[in-house]
């Protein structure tokens, strides 16, 4: 129980002093929506056409954001010295990860809540289908699992946040596979039973990204 | 003294082993299979060195897990040189696999499971030595290249599972279910060859990370 | 290319990268022994 109190309380505090600032927020959002932007100038497709890509120009929206709010997750904490004071605390390192995990999934999925009526409108598709919700919701938890330790690491080096998209988007690229392949076919109209083994794979995938990070972020964190 | 011999050994292995490709691999070729990829001389290359690669990734896995039990630079300097030789290795793969690709399908590349797995496992490995050069302080940077090692492995049995997933462009299991004697001795003399090889130089490599850490630690005491 | 144009190719890269490596792990072991020549002289002489 006390975990789960220390994993709430740290989840709260990212989110309270976002909440307060709003830095994050505008910016990643800003940027999803940039992205959805530039990538109609690039392609300038027939509407048709379209579908095929959209899941595709979803998910780079999506990751490239998210890479943008996972910096955010540690970077004050190193700059306002306020890493060494929460490992004081009373809170197992394993908490730390849990709630800052949290903290940008709660972030990630607040983007995504936005951009998918933005990517909708702008790209002329229906969006709000169970199937695409829940594999956005899955592929993020993903994503954020891996993403948060990452962070941590890239926090500490040298070029701190430049080198967070290298350590982490190849590794999570996977899910993202998955979850374009997903996304794909739920745009498209088909049946969940063809979306499982993408789902499952997903699933797999969280269950690992969960797991390992866990296992292993005291060693990024110590003294 | 050792290494020497590991590297001597293999690269005669080796030779031994494309003279085997060159001489009882084409003869085995009828018109009815002579486009499959295991009558090609290049399969009995491509395959050890795709093996070994994952097996120096693994080794990598072992070695940052025990670094971060045992907190020993040996661990960490097994870790680096393991991995640095799974790049090369993953180059030579990634490399034969191309030009026999452009060769059988006229392409150089494809987006399928298998290479775009094996690109990214490359790109993870690129990005582990990435890491280490932006940490400055020793410690630190082993332990970090050692969480590294840790999570980059995912990608390695993805690797392995796309193998036995169908339609792909790149050729499946086709490698446990050669049939001819000839092909599997020359294949596993092959594997033989490449895993001295690899052990070769990988003594040769932590042999030369230990001294110079020696020599580091010295030129620290000493003041320069 | 024909057949036998791809083989010695697909051969030859493996062969020569191996070699360059070769090359440079040695480039690396020569000037670990400078080196440790150079830490030698400076410690005969304190």
């Amino acid at each position: 129980m006390k975990f789960w109190n220390s994993v709430a309380a740290i989840a709260w505090k990212d989110i309270l002093s976002e909440l307060r600032t709003k830095e994050i927020i505008s910016s990643v959002l800003v940027f999803a929506v940039l992205v959805l932007v530039i990538f109609n100038f690039a392609f300038n497709l027939a509407p048709d056409l379209i579908l095929q890509i959209a899941p595709g120009i979803l998910w780079v929206a999506f990751a490239f954001s998210g890479v943008l709010s996972l910096n955010r997750a540690f970077i004050p904490e190193k700059e306002e010295n306020c890493l060494e004071g929460l490992m004081g605390c009373p809170v197992g390192r394993e908490a730390i990860y849990v709630g800052k995990a949290l903290g940008s999934l709660f972030f990630m999925v607040l983007v995504e809540a936005v951009i998918l009526p933005v990517f909708a409108l702008l790209f002329n598709i229906a969006v709000l289908q169970s199937g695409l919700i829940t594999v956005t919701l899955l592929a993020t938890i993903g994503f954020v699992a891996v993403g948060t330790i990452f962070s941590a690491l890239a926090v500490n080096t040298r070029a701190r946040e430049m080198v967070l998209p290298i350590l982490f988007l190849p590794v999570v690229s996977p899910v993202i596979i998955a979850a374009v392949k997903a996304s794909a076919i739920s745009l498209n109209g088909q049946s969940w039973s063809d979306m499982t083994i993408w789902l499952a794979i997903i699933l797999a995938f969280d269950i690992i990204y969960l797991t390992v990070p866990f296992l292993v972020f005291p060693y990024v964190i110590e003294e | 003294m050792r290494t020497r011999i590991f590297i001597i050994l293999s690269a005669i292995l080796l030779l031994v082993t494309i003279a085997m490709e060159m001489l009882l691999i084409p003869s085995l070729a009828s018109a009815q299979n002579k486009d499959l990829i295991q009558y090609s001389p290049v399969f009995y290359w491509h395959i050890p060195v795709a093996w070994v690669a994952l097996f120096a990734f693994l080794c990598v896995f072992i070695a940052s897990i025990a670094y971060l039990w045992k907190r020993t630079p040996f661990w960490d300097i097994v870790a680096t040189t393991s991995a640095e030789l799974g790049v090369v290795f993953t180059t030579f793969f990634l490399l034969t696999g191309s030009i026999w690709a452009k060769f059988a399908w006229g392409t150089w590349w494809a987006w399928d499971a298998r290479l775009t797995s094996s690109l990214v496992l490359w790109i993870i490995y690129i990005a582990y030595f990435l890491l280490r050069t932006y940490i400055s302080n020793p410690e630190q940077r082993a332990r970090f290249a050692a969480v590294f090692g840790i999570l980059g492995f995912v990608d390695v049995p993805i690797v392995i599972l796309t193998l036995f997933v169908s339609n792909q462009m790149h050729p499946g299991d086709a490698a446990f279910h050669l049939d001819k004697p000839q092909m599997i001795i020359t294949l596993v003399t092959g594997v033989v060859a490449f895993t001295l090889l690899y052990l070769g130089l990988l003594f040769f490599g932590i042999h030369l990370r230990e001294d110079a850490y020696e020599v580091s630690k010295l030129k620290e005491t000493d003041g320069g | 290319m024909d057949n036998a144009g791809y083989i010695v190719t697909a051969f030859g890269v493996v062969w020569i990268g191996l070699f360059i490596y070769l090359f440079v792990l040695v480039q690396r072991e020569k000037a670990l022994r400078k080196e440790i020549a150079a830490l030698k002289e400076d410690m005969k002489k304190a």
